[in-house]
Order: structure tokens, then sequence, then C-alpha cells
């Protein structure tokens, strides 16, 4: 399962990359809606990488739940 | 009036129903998120996350925004077309509205089929009830606020109900509108009502957790991420938009309503102002008695017992402070101790804890935290709970012998 996680955070990097980039691109062409958009979509890739992370055991549970 | 008690087995079977489904989807959400990232704890924590959110993108939109009639419209037209990423934080504000009121909502469901607005919750019910007052009225201020042909009918809406309300509707409608008609006076008006309840919702969150001990007040990491990112994406995806500028001359034979927001207007279709009026007064009314009729159980099949507010018995007092953080209803202080306790462990104590009794529910937490003996229950000794277990293991002792 961890390496099943680990392929998902991979992905989800590169597509975080992408929304980088397009939020550079918004930025450069002023199109701020899709820059808007693209800053969404990253932190929305950014919360799933999170969440495997938690999965995989590398981001602990709360101190009260150790 | 205790629904329980008039229709016993009926309201409560269905409500248990209802818990048991609500446990459920807490369950197969725990097996896709750990426990503790599970949204459904986090219900009243996201919406203080969609109400920074709001507040945030609301003191950008306040910088820009004219409150004057033939300001209004243009400056929302400036900040959307103009002013770099002004249409994202219009988006954002919007977007966040909903979020705001989804989770207030989800917060809501979730407490009335879990329970959590009996006895001592019914401070935290209340106040949220108001809070939600508030963020709808707060809502409907914001869609006027941007002076499109929707916004002037729904001026023209919400004066005909303030109107229809008995004796004090014209001074409400005079009040409401800075005159007798629209004028530049009526935005600064509903640019007020839109800023000063914003504000006071943070009075009444103060108010929802006086008596909560520890409040979840914040999401974790993932959900803030995922929030303000989403509402990023849908300002950039779905952008708000106004519809056509006001022209107070032409009545709009069609309107975009908010669901969230706006349905009250919704029903001036079908029903006159005044009853639309009573129809919100009547759902708010019963939404505050909920705690008081709404019970699956009566106390006395809760096994509710009257055990008299904890007592500190001072010469035992160590100021440990333990009661204190155990306290789930905040009902202990603690204060610089005005002389030694009496038992050796109290002696060199610098705090002493004092119950504060409008809070205490006699739950007994207080008792199991306090190692030194320290609090008690007055009609509830811990001689008499010896005596209940003993007399509880009696049966089994004579099956032994």
């Amino acid at each position: 399962m961890r390496t099943a996680y680990r392929w998902g955070i991979l992905f989800l990097c590169a597509v975080a990359l992408v929304f980088a980039l397009g939020i550079v691109v918004g930025e450069a062409t002023d199109r701020w809606l899709f820059g808007g958009a693209m800053i969404g979509g990253l932190l929305i890739a950014y919360s799933f990488v999170l969440l495997l992370l938690r999965k995989m055991g590398l981001v602990g549970p709360r101190k009260a739940e150790r | 009036m205790n629904v329980a008690a008039d229709r016993p087995g009926r309201y409560g079977r269905m409500m248990t129903s209802v818990l048991r489904g609500t446990l459920r989807l807490d369950v197969l959400i725990n097996r896709i998120y750990p426990t503790d990232f599970n949204p459904l704890y986090y219900t009243g924590g996201l919406s203080n996350l969609f109400l920074l959110i709001l507040v945030l993108s609301g003191v950008f939109l306040f910088f820009y925004y004219v409150p004057s009639l033939g300001g209004a419209y243009d400056s929302i037209d400036y900040i959307t077309q103009r002013v770099p990423y002004g249409d994202i934080i219009r988006g954002i504000h919007r977007y966040a509205a909903d979020g705001f009121i989804v989770a207030v909502l989800l917060h809501l469901f979730r407490n009335w089929f879990t329970d959590r607005y009996l006895f001592s919750r019914d401070n935290p019910w209340i106040s949220g009830m108001i809070l939600l007052l508030f963020a709808g009225f707060i809502g409907v201020t914001g869609y006027q606020l941007v002076w499109d042909d929707r916004a002037v009918a729904l001026t023209t809406m919400f004066a005909a109900m303030l109107q229809s309300i008995p004796a004090i509707g014209p001074l409400l409608v005079r009040l409401f509108l800075g005159g007798t008609g629209v004028s530049d006076e009526t935005l600064v008006r509903i640019l007020m009502l839109h800023i000063f309840p914003a504000s006071t919702l943070y009075l009444f969150l103060w108010w929802h957790y006086t008596r909560i001990r520890h409040p979840k007040i914040w999401p974790p990491a993932v959900w803030v991420l995922f929030c303000v990112g989403l509402v990023f994406l849908l300002a950039g995806l779905i952008p708000a938009t106004s519809t056509g500028a006001a022209a107070p001359a032409v009545r709009p034979t069609t309107l975009p309503l908010d669901v969230f927001f706006l349905w009250p207007f919704a029903l001036l279709n079908v029903m006159p102002p005044g009853a639309v009026v009573v129809l919100l007064v009547v759902l708010f009314v019963l939404g505050l008695a909920i705690p008081y009729i709404s019970r699956r159980e009566a106390p006395p099949q809760m096994g509710v017992r009257h055990a008299g507010v904890a007592q500190v018995i001072d010469g035992n007092c160590t100021g440990c402070e333990l009661c204190y953080y155990d306290c789930p209803y905040n009902a202990i202080i603690m204060v610089p101790s005005p002389a030694p306790g009496l038992s050796k462990a109290a002696q060199n104590r610098t705090l002493l804890a004092v119950v504060i009794e409008s809070r205490c529910v006699e739950c007994g937490i207080c008792i199991g935290a306090c190692p030194f003996e320290a609090l008690e229950l007055p009609k509830f000794l811990e001689r008499d709970i010896r005596a209940q277990v003993t007399d509880a293991l009696r049966p089994a002792e004579a099956v032994r012998s």
C-alpha cells in the first residue's frame, strides 16, 4: 500500500507542478481568472499530498492519539 | 412540552435512526480519511475557516466599494474588470459565503442528530441559531450591495416584507431605506447592515464557545488547503457575475436566486410577504426551542440524576488544575489560593479550584479527575457510589459462593 501512496504523491507533485506553471502563465498573460483557478488547483493537490503523507504515517497523528 | 413524553417512541425512533445513519456516515468517512482528518468532526472549524476567508476577502472588496446609487455597480465592475485578481477575490467572497452556510448547516444537523444540544449545551445551540440568522441576513445584504437589477428587486421585496410587519413595519422600512425611497443613503445602510452583523458574528462565536472546554475551532491542514483551494478554483472556473445594471423603472420578470441565502424571496412567488415573515419567525423560534422540545428521551428515561453542583473541599485542594482541564463545560476556574490547604499535599498550593455553579452540569467528571478527594457531588457522595457498586456485585458473589 505504501508503494501506491508513494506513486500517488509523485503523481500529485507532477500535477501540482503543472498548476504552478499555470499560475506563472496566468500572471504573465494577465489572465487572472485562469491564474486564480490554478492557485486553487495547486492547493487542492497539496491537500491530497498531505492526506497521502498522513496515510503513510509520515505526518503523525495528534499527540493525544499516539 | 416534551415530545418524548407526549409521543413516546415515534419521535425517538426517528431520531435514533437518523443518529445511526450519522454514525454510519462517520464510519464510512473514517475508512477513507484518518479519524483526525474526518471533516464531519470539524464542521464548526470549517465554518470558522470560511468566515475568516470572508472577512479577509471582504476587507479587500471594501477598499474599492462605493456605497452610492451611481457608484456601487461601477465599483463592483471596476473590481471585477480592472483590479488585479479582483474577479478572483470577488468570487472567493461569493463561494466562501456558500461554503460557510454549508458548513454551518452540516454543523447544525450533526449536533442535532447526535443530541449535542441537551442540558448545558443549549447555550451553544442558541448562540448557533443566532449566528445562522445573522449569516443569512448578511448573505442577503451582500447580494443587495452589488446594486444590479437583482439587488433592486431584492431591496423592493425586502422592504415589502418589512412593511408587512404590523405596527412597526413602516418605521422599519424608513430606517432600512434611509427615507421614503431608495437613495444613496440606502446603500450606506445596506453596507452597514452587511458589515456590522458580520463583525458581531465573532461576538456570538465567543458566546458559542463560552461553555465548551475544548472546542475544535480550526480544521486540520488538509481541509484548510482543500477549502481554500476549492474557493479559488470555483472563483476561477465559475466567476461571480452581476446581472444587468440597476434600472429601477424596469421590473425584471425572472431573477437568479441563490439557494442558500435567497430562498425566502423565492417563496414570495407563492406567499404574501407577511406570510413569509411569519414563516421565518416560526422557523427561527422552533430552531431556538429544539433543545427544550425535541428530546428523544425524557430526563428520567436517560437516567439523569440530580447530584447537586460539585463542591470543592477546600482543605484537600492542591491547586493541581486537573479538574480545571478535565471539565468539559468550563465550570471550574483556578483562583489564587488565599491560604494553604489542610492536607499535606495541599500545604504548598498557590491555586484553588472554584466551581461556577451556573455552568456545572453535575456530571462528576471533576470527581474522577481529582486524585486528592478535593471534590464531591453533595447528593451523590463517594460512599453512595461504593454502596451501589457493592449492591451490584452482591448477586455475583452469591452465585460464586
